[in-house]
């Protein structure tokens, strides 16, 4: 084998799996305004520093992909309006945001539910009241 | 002998390279101290703290890379580079937008992208540093077409590709699932494509300079390793892919590629193990770098290839995604396999002609030896607090910050392995600069 072949190869193969990507990464449903202002506020505050999106980010804190399905739009207002002392930490809140911030993110959480994720994360088994750990 | 200016500027590249990675150890330290002493008075927030982190990972071995290729480029072509010139200022674009990067990330400066934090012009001004390397190389092989090597070859295309797969992060991303798309681009493809191809081409140029291994068998299956790398790294990434949005197909591509992927590890292993069968007396300076080649082919074989295999099965990654044992693989994965490399690299660059006294071998050993126990440490913790995250969190379903609690053990024992490890990376950087030290000091005699 030469370098041309190589390099022949090598560029059909990009080519080949830049096209799959592009035509994989359509969005079912387009972003509203406030999804996506939404997604600049997870972005501008770092929020994927403690906690994952589609399971990719920092681990310390949940995963927050289907956070909308556990927890209703007053519960996260909530949340922001007074953040707790997040654990382990005795003293340090978890940071706040503003209530327009708050209705952003949760327009883009809101999003985040319905991107088709095949199943994940998987639904955990039921303990029994008997079940050893 | 007059040196090869490319060659010079080479050492440059090296020595930034270290001092990254020196700068890495500490910062990584401190960040696994402040996830297990709550409350720890930091100068940087925990969320740039990790920025500057991932940055630093992404970066340091890149630098070091572009440094070995230039360097190793001129060795097997026993000619100069394209223009010096070029390089020169290619290395200083460099500097300036890779430290502008962290100093802003560390004044939490960036635009909240995992592993990719930070400003666009600053990944713009990393892109055009990469580009005139490919440049460069690109010219330099077309003068010498005549002479041209398959190392050569490959780490020319493995530049070009650092740079192809580096632009499209420069632009923003409304829609989420071509944001994670694309962020891979960099955080599986430079690693298991482009660097790849560069590090076949450095092992391949180094054994043949210390006579571990024939030319002609490196050389004959040398196109093939990259063909094969090439294809199953691109497709390869549908392991990412699995769960953030994208068609099911991409389970099919990612797990089967995930396989074509691993036969270069193996051939590439096969190879350096037929080469030590019958290899010639090695000097001290070509034994040390060879303790760090063999701590790269043991933790890809390992941490990055076998490890990586089991969890790109879906099923078993349908559970572990999303927990530490991504952290525990990844770690083993990039240090393992590229940063070893990176500092043998470094080490036979900067070290020029010189070679260490037994104390100092004894001192590298050490430092190499430290490196290990620090990262299989640290990776095991990690695993040990990912399968417990798998297990009591997606399994049985307990309460997220009820199994946090449950594995801070981990995280803690993690900070002493990760103490070990940043003590090897300052024995071996304060080993590779003092050697740097001595033959520029003799350099510059010389010349002046």
């Amino acid at each position: 084998m030469r370098l041309r072949t190589f390099i022949l190869i090598s560029l059909a193969s990009w080519t080949v799996f830049v096209l799959s990507v592009r035509f994989s990464w359509n969005l079912d449903e387009p972003m509203s305004q406030e999804a996506n202002a939404g997604k600049e506020v997870w972005q501008s505050h770092n929020c994927v520093s403690c906690h994952t999106l589609l399971g990719q980010g920092g681990y310390s804190g949940e995963d927050l992909t289907h956070i909308m399905a556990k927890r209703s739009p007053d519960d996260i207002n909530a949340f922001f309006r007074h953040p707790p002392v997040i654990p382990p930490h005795q003293e340090e809140k978890h940071p706040s945001l503003t209530p327009l911030e708050t209705q952003d993110l949760i327009a883009f959480l809101e999003y985040m539910r319905t991107i088709p994720t095949l199943g994940w994360p998987p639904e955990p088994k039921r303990l029994e009241s008997g079940d050893i750990l | 002998m007059k040196a090869l200016t490319g060659k010079q500027i080479a050492r440059r590249f090296m020595l930034y390279a270290v001092f990254l990675f020196g700068s890495q150890g500490i910062v990584a330290l401190l960040g696994a101290s402040a996830l297990v002493l709550p409350d720890l008075p930091s100068p940087i927030s925990a969320e740039y703290g990790r920025a500057v982190h991932l940055a630093l990972a992404t970066f340091w071995p890149v630098i070091g890379m572009l440094g070995m290729v230039y360097y190793f480029t001129a060795e097997q072509l026993k000619t100069d580079i394209y223009s010096p010139k070029l390089a020169r200022w290619q290395f200083l674009i460099m500097l300036v937008t890779s430290l502008s990067l962290l100093g802003s990330l560390a004044l939490e400066i960036g635009n909240g992208r995992e592993y990719l934090d930070g400003l666009p012009i600053f990944y713009a001004g990393i892109s055009l540093g990469i580009l005139i390397e490919a440049y460069n190389l690109g010219r330099t092989l077309w003068e010498n077409r005549q002479r041209l090597t398959p190392a050569t070859g490959i780490m020319a295309v493995g530049v070009a590709f650092l740079c192809i797969l580096l632009i499209p992060n420069i632009l923003h991303y409304s829609n989420p699932v071509a944001d994670e798309a694309v962020k891979f681009w960099v955080v599986h493809l430079w690693e298991e494509m482009a660097f790849e191809l560069t590090t076949s081409g450095f092992i391949a140029s180094f054994f043949v300079a210390t006579g571990i291994a024939n030319k002609k068998d490196i050389e004959k299956w040398l196109y093939l390793e990259a063909t094969l790398s090439v294809m199953g790294g691109l497709f390869g990434t549908g392991h990412h892919y699995y769960w953030i949005g994208f068609p099911s197909i991409w389970l099919f591509l990612g797990s089967f590629f995930s396989v074509i992927q691993a036969i270069p590890v193996f051939l590439l292993a096969n190879l350096i193990y037929k080469g030590f069968k019958n290899h010639k007396v090695l000097n001290l300076k070509e034994k040390l770098a060879v303790w760090l080649i063999l701590s790269s082919i043991f933790h890809h074989l390992t941490g990055a290839t076998l490890l990586g295999l089991l969890m790109t099965i879906p099923w078993v990654n349908l559970y572990t995604h999303g927990t530490y044992i991504t952290s525990g693989h990844a770690h083993l994965a990039l240090f393992g396999t590229i940063g070893f490399l990176i500092l043998a690299g470094a080490y036979t660059i900067l070290s020029d002609r010189e070679s260490p006294t037994p104390k100092t071998y004894r001192y590298g050993v050490a430092g190499v030896i430290l490196l290990n126990l620090g990262l299989i440490g640290m990776s095991l913790c990690l695993l040990i607090a990912g399968f417990l995250q798998t297990y009591l969190w997606r399994v049985l379903g307990l309460d997220f910050m009820a199994v946090s609690s449950i594995i801070r053990p981990y995280l803690s024992l993690r900070v002493l392995s990760g103490s070990l490890f940043t003590s090897g990376a300052l024995i071996l950087c304060t080993i590779i600069i003092r050697t740097w030290w001595k033959t520029w000091t003799v350099r510059r005699k010389t010349t002046g």
